[in-house]
C-alpha cells in the first residue's frame, strides 16, 4: 500500500475522534499505532482545534496532512469503534479500500434519535435537582425547561451559529423559563431549578478533562479546554444572570 | 438507595447524550450510582469536598477498569457517565453567577473549589488507571520471569 493511502487512513480516523471528542495522548497514540501496523513510522501533533501528521514518503519526500477540526461533540461510540479498528489493524492487514469504507461507516454512525435524547436531558435536570436537594416539584419543572434547552439549543446548532452563542441563549432560556415558573407558582426553588436544567450545559466534563489534558503532558491542549470551558460557562451565566437582573428591576 | 437511583438516571441518560452503545447503558448507570453514593457517603463523615470527590472518582476508576476488563469495552466509556453526577458544573455556573453580581470575592472561592474538585476527579481516575497498569506489567514480569 501506498505512503499516501496510510496516512489518508490515519488522518481520517484522527480526524474522528477529535470531533467525537477524545483526549489528545488517544488520538497521537491511535494515529501513530494505525501508521506502525503499515510499517511507517510517523510524527504527529494534535491540538483540540486541528492536528498535522507527517511522514516521510515512498520517494524519500515528506508528507504532510494538516486538518482543521471545527465542530467537537461528545461521542463515545465512535471513540470506541475507532479504539476497535486500530486494534484489528495491528492484527490483520486491512485493504485501503475496506478501511476507508470501514471508516466512513462508523463516521456515519447513528446517534441516538432527537426525541430520545431530549427526554435524556430532561431526566437528568430532573434527577440532578432531586440530588441538588430540591422537591419533586421542582424537579418537575426542570424537567420541561431542560427539554426545552436542549431542542433549541440542537435548533441552533443546526442553522450554524458559533458555539458560545448557543450556550447563551440557553442560559437565558433557563434562566427566563424558571423566572416564569416561579412567578406562576411561588412554592418553586429558582436555583434549584436552574441548576438542575443547567447540568446539560455546564462544561464539568471538559474542566475534568482539560486537567486529565495537563497530567498527561499534553499543556497546550489542556489549556485550551479550560479555556473553552471557562467561555462556555460564561456564556451559560451571563445568560442566567441577565435574566436574573431583568427581574429584580421589572417583575 | 434513592440518591443511587437518582444518580443511576443521570448517569444513565448521560451515557444516552454521550451516545455510547446500548448495551453498555446500564453499567454506565451503575457506576454513576456508585461514585455518587461514595461521595455522599464520605461526605457525610467527613465534611470535605475535595476528599469526597476524590473517593468518589477513586471508585469510578476502579469500577471501570474492572468493567472495562470484563466486557471487553475501553475504560472511558464507562468513566465518563460515571463521573457526570460529580463534574463541577453547578460550580463553574455559580462562578460566573457571582462575577454577573459583582460579588466577587464568593466567586474567587467558588472558582478556587471547583478547580480542586476538577482536580480531584482527574487525580483520583488517574491513581487507579495507572494502579491499573501497574498490576497489568507486574503480571507480565512475572509471566516473562517464569
Amino acid at each position: 500500500m501506498q505512503t499516501k493511502q496510510v496516512m489518508e487512513i490515519a488522518s481520517l480516523s484522527a480526524e474522528i475522534l477529535l470531533s467525537s471528542g477524545a483526549e489528545i495522548y488517544r488520538v497521537e497514540y491511535t494515529a501513530k499505532s494505525i501508521c506502525k501496523s503499515y510499517g511507517i513510522e510517523c510524527e504527529c501533533f494534535v491540538m483540540p482545534t486541528g492536528f498535522t501528521i507527517s511522514c516521510t514518503g515512498d520517494k524519500n519526500e515528506t508528507l504532510t496532512y494538516v486538518k482543521r477540526v471545527e465542530n467537537r461533540t461528545m461521542d463515545l461510540h465512535k471513540i470506541d469503534s475507532i479504539n476497535a479498528f486500530s486494534r484489528r489493524l495491528e492484527n490483520e492487514k486491512i485493504g485501503y479500500e475496506d478501511a476507508v469504507k470501514i471508516l466512513k461507516d462508523i463516521e456515519k454512525m447513528p446517534y441516538f434519535k432527537l426525541p430520545t435524547r431530549c427526554i435524556a436531558a430532561g431526566f437528568i435536570a430532573f434527577s440532578f435537582t432531586m440530588l441538588f436537594r430540591g422537591t419533586l416539584k421542582d424537579s418537575i419543572a426542570a424537567f420541561f425547561i431542560s427539554m426545552l434547552i436542549f431542542k433549541v439549543k440542537n435548533d441552533i446548532e443546526s442553522i450554524g451559529f458559533f458555539q458560545f452563542f448557543e450556550y447563551f441563549i440557553s442560559g437565558m432560556i433557563a434562566g427566563g423559563v424558571s423566572l416564569i415558573a416561579h412567578k406562576i407558582s411561588p412554592a418553586l426553588n429558582i436555583d434549584k431549578i436552574i441548576i438542575g436544567s443547567i447540568m446539560i450545559l455546564v462544561p464539568g466534563v471538559s474542566i475534568t478533562n482539560g486537567i486529565k489534558d495537563a497530567l498527561y503532558g499534553d499543556l497546550i491542549s489542556s489549556f485550551t479546554r479550560l479555556g473553552e470551558a471557562l467561555f462556555i460557562a460564561i456564556a451559560v451565566g451571563v445568560g442566567v444572570g441577565i435574566m436574573l437582573t431583568f427581574s429584580v428591576y421589572w417583575m | 438507595m434513592k440518591e443511587f437511583l437518582l444518580a443511576f438516571l443521570g448517569s444513565f441518560c448521560g451515557g444516552i447524550i454521550f451516545n455510547i452503545q446500548r448495551k453498555n447503558l446500564i453499567w454506565a448507570g451503575i457506576c454513576g450510582g456508585l461514585s455518587w453514593t461514595a461521595y455522599a457517603l464520605t461526605y457525610e463523615y467527613t465534611g470535605g469536598i475535595v476528599f469526597s470527590t476524590f473517593i468518589g472518582a477513586v471508585v469510578v476508576g476502579l469500577y471501570s477498569e474492572t468493567m472495562a476488563r470484563i466486557l471487553k469495552t475501553p475504560a472511558f466509556v464507562f468513566s465518563i457517565p460515571g463521573i457526570f453526577p460529580l463534574v463541577p458544573g453547578a460550580g463553574a455556573y455559580f462562578t460566573v453567577l457571582y462575577i454577573v453580581n459583582s460579588s466577587y470575592s464568593d466567586a474567587v472561592n467558588k472558582g478556587v473549589e471547583t478547580a480542586a474538585v476538577a482536580g480531584a476527579i482527574a487525580f483520583g481516575i488517574l491513581f487507579t488507571t495507572t494502579l491499573f497498569q501497574f498490576g497489568v506489567r507486574i503480571k507480565e514480569r512475572i509471566g516473562r520471569n517464569d
